[in-house]
This record gives structure tokens, sequence and C-alpha cells, in this order.
């Protein structure tokens, strides 16, 4: 066993064959993951994933993407493919993750050796817990547009504004955020990345209660927040770029076909339950569907082929996210409707001889065409950057 | 448009580029062919043979390329985006397929050097006439008499229309037979039906034609599965030809977008428009990725009820898709888009006959549910 950044390392992951590295994972994730966390209807908060997740760091296993000189566990494409793969199949919950998503690799590809030794052990401890303050109040598709301003005051920057739709911000410690540093620059020119400790006199988290009853995001309120001019990550006023450069992994990830195919499986079931399953029109829809996901399936399955052979995603990559989400949707909205009366209840209902949640696929559906660039977003991006039709 | 290409080797690689540098769109010849017998150009066929493109899926050793369906389907997504009348799929692949697979030694030698060469063309009549997509219920029944076989029935949707010989699958009491009957013989019974592309399927009726043992390719409980795989291998290379028409239409919409104005500007221009062109790149993308599928699972030996679900899978996308992208082509291009002398209308007719031959996206939908019921 080797420690590397304070982090064990069981093996070399890579030198593996891909059939045993996901026979260790699935063991792993089947043998430790509480069964009561499985496919959660909603996101977890700390609190209930806090066990896991320090089993997950203890192990060094805390961020498979990140690589092994800093205490991640180094895997390459494929076999991080593998492991994300495994982690959906079992229904494990996330935590507030976008310490080891985002910030590692951000601070990998822009950060100084000082940001990355001062932040990133604890992300691999879970003693901090990282949030993202992107989205405002006057800024959501519109990111750019965003008005939190950060003034430099001696050593410091003073930042005050407001972000909002921060996924379980009250669970985090820390906060990379978007500010606007030039006020008078073109919109994407004057935004720089600012890494902030939300332990502080001025920081306000309050939670939003969304329509499904869950708190999974929150807004920010920023009042004179301070932190170091040394929290700076990447130039001053580039803070897009840097941002941006994290896109292509995300869209790939939530094009992934395992959300659908899990919708499907409750499909089938709230069916069969409701005695459904042999019903014509039924399976007509049932099969349409299910070919909508077999076929998102063999266009992810070319993208990450592209991944592993180690080739840039293209910007043809947003259909996928598109396609998966409205997938989702499409299959959330057909449980909701073959469900009939049981849709109007609560929680997990038993409907004939089976015992499911009808409600929570559809709430589930809502967010993703939403975030992470809404859909209508990425159509604009595939419209003018691949199918290259004129902007206006 | 910028997507990803699939990757392939080498050999496929250099079909593909021969086939397109081949197949070049000419809408005149296009246009020259249509209502005219046989619906096609036989020379050019026999540069299609030439080419090797006939021989593709039969095995070396019967004097064919066997290169297996990737080198197909590259060779079809080609001709599909030159819009090509000749029926490469239903005459060049399925037929040299099903003489290879013929068990008359004899009856195969004299028959498939003339199907590769492109001297004689074959068309396969399977389909029953109500366009069940079975062959096992194909409505063609054969008995044996003094040594011949008197074939009664029918089969409908045979393409081409015009043929030098029919292979007739037929059924009999001790199971179902293929067998090889010259035009000359079947020709009183066939009506030609004419299709929106202008090119033609036939209509075969038979009462009591008699035809020599000799002339059985294949006969036995095998027959019925030896064709099945036949088709389905046929339906995944239509499918790539289907993906070359829908990317051309598709590309002839985005030009369109690009360079129409209105309102001082190009429509193209417009995020209503942006939005739905988006929307048929998509299903463009998906019938390509689930057409490469479906061509990986059968190089890496589908057969049975594996190859047919695959090839279910890539014809219902590809036919859906195909049909969407017409539709929509049409909308997004306005009247002009309508006319006989836009060539988009091309496209489209063509479109709709390769959606609805050999299953169209709904058949396929539903098939794939029976098969993956166990059905």
């Amino acid at each position: 066993m080797s420690f590397r950044y304070g982090v064990p390392q069981e093996r070399d992951w890579n030198a593996l064959d891909d059939v045993e590295f996901r026979r260790i994972i699935r063991v792993e994730f089947e043998t430790n993951y509480p069964t009561e966390l499985r496919y959660a209807p909603r996101r977890l908060r700390w609190h209930e994933t806090k066990d896991w997740y320090l089993r997950m760091a203890r192990k060094g296993w805390i961020a498979p993407n990140w690589p092994l000189e800093y205490g991640g566990m180094g895997l390459s494409a494929s076999k991080l493919l593998i492991f994300q793969e495994e982690a959906e199949r079992w229904g494990i919950g996330r935590y507030q993750d976008h310490g080891t998503l985002m910030l590692g690799p951000v601070l990998l590809r822009w950060g100084t050796e000082e940001q990355r030794r001062r932040y990133l052990p604890d992300v691999l401890s879970c003693k901090s817990i990282w949030c993202q303050g992107y989205s405002e109040p006057g800024a959501g598709s519109d990111l750019a547009g965003l008005k939190t301003r950060a003034v430099r005051d001696g050593n410091d920057f003073v930042i005050t504004g407001q972000k909002i739709w921060t996924t379980l911000a009250h669970d985090a410690t820390h906060m990379f955020a978007l500010t606007r540093t030039d006020p008078d620059a073109k919109k994407q020119e004057g935004i720089s990345f600012l890494l902030v400790d939300l332990a502080q006199k001025g920081v306000t988290v309050r939670p939003i209660r969304d329509m499904a009853g869950h708190e999974e995001f929150c807004e920010v309120f920023l009042d004179e927040v301070r932190t170091p001019a040394s929290n700076l990550v990447g130039e001053l006023n580039k803070g897009w770029t840097v941002a941006k450069s994290l896109l292509g992994f995300e869209r790939i990830h939530v094009g992934s076909p395992k959300m659908p195919e899990y919708g499907l499986t409750v499909l089938e079931a709230v069916a069969r339950a409701r005695g459904m399953w042999d019903d014509p029109l039924f399976r007509e829809k049932y099969y349409a569907l299910k070919l909508d996901v077999a076929h998102l399936a063999d266009a992810y399955n070319h993208f990450t082929a592209i991944v592993i052979r180690g080739e840039q995603l293209g910007q043809d990559v947003s259909y996928l996210k598109i396609w998966a989400t409205e997938t989702f949707q499409r299959i959330a909205d057909l449980v909701l409707e073959t469900a009939g009366p049981f849709a109007a209840i609560n929680g997990t209902v038993q409907v004939g001889n089976t015992s499911v949640d009808v409600l929570a696929s559809f709430y589930k559906a809502r967010t993703p065409t939403i975030y992470g660039g809404s859909n209508e977003i990425q159509r604009n991006i595939l419209a003018q950057q691949v199918l290259d039709l004129p902007r206006r | 448009m910028t997507a990803h290409s699939i990757p392939e080797n080498e050999t496929i690689a250099l079909l593909r580029n021969s086939a397109a540098g081949f197949a070049r769109f000419d809408s005149r010849r296009i246009r020259d062919w249509r209502g005219r017998s046989p619906g096609f150009d036989r020379v050019v066929w026999q540069q299609m043979a030439g080419q090797g493109w006939l021989s593709i899926l039969v095995p070396e050793a019967d004097g064919g390329l066997g290169l297996g369906i990737e080198a197909a389907a590259a060779v079809a997504e080609q001709l599909g985006r030159a819009c090509y009348p000749e029926p490469f799929v239903m005459a060049g692949l399925l037929v040299p397929g099903l003489l290879a697979a013929s068990t008359n030694q004899a009856l195969k030698r004299a028959l498939l050097p003339a199907a590769l060469s492109g001297d004689a063309i074959f068309s396969l009549a399977w389909q029953p006439a109500d366009g069940s997509l079975k062959p096992a219920t194909s409505a063609m029944r054969a008995s044996r008499r003094n040594g011949s076989i008197v074939l009664s029935g029918e089969c409908r949707f045979i393409v081409p229309a015009q043929a030098d010989h029919y292979l007739v699958l037929a059924h009999t009491a001790d199971g179902p037979l293929l067998v090889c009957v010259d035009a000359d013989r079947i020709r009183p019974g066939l009506i030609e039906e004419s299709g929106p592309d202008g090119f033609s399927s036939a209509w075969l009726r038979l009462s009591d034609l008699v035809a020599p043992e000799a002339a059985i390719l294949m006969s036995g409980v095998g027959v019925t599965d030896t064709v099945e795989a036949a088709l389905d291998q046929a339906i995944i290379v239509q499918s790539a030809e289907i993906c070359g028409l829908m990317q051309r239409a598709l590309e002839l919409t985005l030009d369109y977008m690009r360079t129409r104005q209105q309102f001082g500007v190009a429509i193209g221009s417009f995020q209503a428009l942006q939005h739905r062109a988006v929307d048929l790149f998509i299903q463009n993308e998906l019938a390509r990725h689930a057409k490469a599928a479906a061509v990986r699972a059968v190089e890496h030996g589908a057969q049975g009820k594996a190859l047919s679900l695959v090839a279910s899978s890539a014809k219902s996308r590809a036919a859906h898709a195909g049909l969407l992208i017409s539709t929509q082509a049409i909308q997004l291009h306005g009247a002009i888009g309508f006319t006989d002398e836009y060539d988009l209308g091309l496209y489209v007719n063509r479109m709709i006959r390769l959606a609805a031959s050999l299953g169209n996206a709904a058949e396929h939908r539903r098939r794939f549910g029976d098969l993956s019921e166990g059905a």
C-alpha cells in the first residue's frame, strides 16, 4: 500500500483488467453501501451519506477521477467510466461532491501548487465540502450576466452579492464562485474564479424548498465576505475560461443512460402491478421508450469510446444531455400516467403486490433539463456551433 | 455538420471513399428512370458489380469478397447520400447471400457468377401479400409432383419488380423451400405496382406454375431461418442506406436555412427553427449510432433472435428519423420543398419507400417488443 497526499492507495487500479476492476468495485458497493439509501428519491444530505463517504475517503476511493499523486485513484478514462457506471447501477446517492468532481480538476488545471496543497487534502478527507456558486437571481441561462461583485481591498477580495440554486450549500463549508471583478469589461471578460470560506460573517445560506417538498438547493447571500487574493484561481478576469473548461465531461456524465434505464424498471413495475403490462397501447409506448434508451446507450458508448481513446469531446456531446434528460422525462411522465390514481399518493405506495414511489421519478426528472445549461441553451449551442446556423 | 465520425478500419474507409467517389448524386439520371422499367440503370448496376459491391457478403470460396456487413453498410450509406435508385440491398446483397448459401451446388455454380458480375438481376419473392414480416407465413404454397414442384399462391412487395430470375420462397407440407424461376415463366403472374419514387415493386400471383426440382436452391426447416437471417442483415444495411438519405436531406435543409433570407436575415438565425433543426440532428445521430451498434453486433457474431433484435432496433430508428427529417425538411424549406423540381423531393420519395420496405418504424418497434418478451 502506498500513501500519496496522505491517502492510501491499495493498488495500481489501471493495471487490472476491466472485468476484475468492475468486480472489485461492485463487491465493495454491494457489500457496504447502506441498502436503505439505494436509489434515494431525492438528493441525500451529508448527515445521511457521511458514513459511506468517510469510508470511501479512508479507502482512498473518494476521488476516483484525480491523479494518484494528488491522492486520487488515478483511474484511466475507461476505469473511471466503470466506476461511475457501477455507482449508478447500484443507485449510490451523491453527497455534495463538487469538491472532487469540479474543484479538484479546476485546481489541477488552473490552480497553483500552494492552492492544491492548501485545499485538496481536506476535500479528500471530506473535512471540507464544496458547493458551486454560479447562478444568480438575474443570471440563469445568461450566466455571464452575473452581478456578484468582488472588489480588491489590500490582500483580500471583498465579495457582495447573491447566489442561487446552489446545490446542497447547507452542507458546504466552502464555495467556488464566479464573481465580477471588472464591471466595465465585456460580460465574459470581467469574471474571476474565487475560492470562498463560508464559515464567516456576512454569509447567509437559506435552503429553498422545492415543489417535491425537498430542500436540495439554496440561496447564498454574500455581504462583504472576504477571501484572500491568493484564492483567485487562474488569472484575474479569466474566470469564464476556467469555468467553461469543466463542461465537456459534465455533459457526457449527465448523458448516461443509467437514469432512464432505471426509469424503465420503475415503469415496468408500475405497469405490471396495475395489470397494464400486456395492454397493446401501453406496450407501444413502452417499447418506443425502451428503444429511445437503447439508442441513447448506443450514442453514449460512442462518446465514452472517444474519452477512452484519449481524444477531445466535440461540442456535439451536448445532444446526449438533451436526449438523456428528455427521454427520462418522457419515461417519468408515462410512470405517472400508468400509475393512475396512485400518482396522487406521496412516497412509497403499495400498488398491487409491489411497493413503488410513483412521484419520485416524476420530480427527479424535472431538474436535469434545467441545470448544467438548460436544454434550450444546449440547443442554441448545437445549432450555432455544430450545425453552423447563423447567430442573430 | 461537425459531428464526430465513427471510427472504422482501413478497408472500410477505403471502400467508403471509393463509394463516395463513384456514387454521385445525379438529379437528371434519377428523374430519367422514374416510371421507366426496370427503374434503374443496368449499366450502372454492372459498374457497381465491377466495384465488387455485389460480392461483399459472399464468401471468398464462392468468388466473393467475404467482407462482412460493415463494408456493405458503408457502401449503402454512400448510395443513400447519392439517392441511387439501383436496388443494392435487395438485389445486390440479399440475393447473392442467399445464392451463396444454396445447398444445390450445380445451381449455385450456374447462377452465382452471373449475380456477382451484374449480368443477371435476381429478385427475392418472400413477403406475404398482407405485408407480414415473417417469412414463415409466406402465402406461396408448393407441392411436389412427378419430379417437379408446383407453385400456387402469392407474394408481394418484390423488389426489383423486373428481374431476370426470381427466387421464390414457398411452403410445402414438408417445410419451406427456395426455388429459382426464370422471368419468362413468372411474368404472366406479375403485376407491377409503382411507388412514390417512380420505382416499382411486384405482386406475384401464381397458379400451378411447374418448376423442375433441379431449380430448388434449398429446402427443409432451416430455409426460413436462412431467409430470415438474410433479411435481418438486409434490414441493417438498408438502415445504413436510409442514414445516407436522411443525412443528405438534413444537409440540404441546413444549407437552405443558412442562405434563405426573410425579414432581412437568414431564416436559420431564428431560434424556433434552430431548435427544430437540432432535434432533427439528434434523430440523425441516434439513427447513425443505432445502425453502427447493429453492424457491430453482426460483426461480433449476433445470430437468430439477437440478430433480429439489433436489426429491428436499427430500422425502427432509421425509419422514424428518416421520415421525421423528410417531413420537417419540407416544412423548413417551405413551398419550394414540395415541388418536383427541387431535389429534396427525390430524397423524400426514396425515403418513403425504404422506410416502408422490410418493415416500418412501428412494425419494428412491435417486433422488438415481441422479441424482447420472448413471444
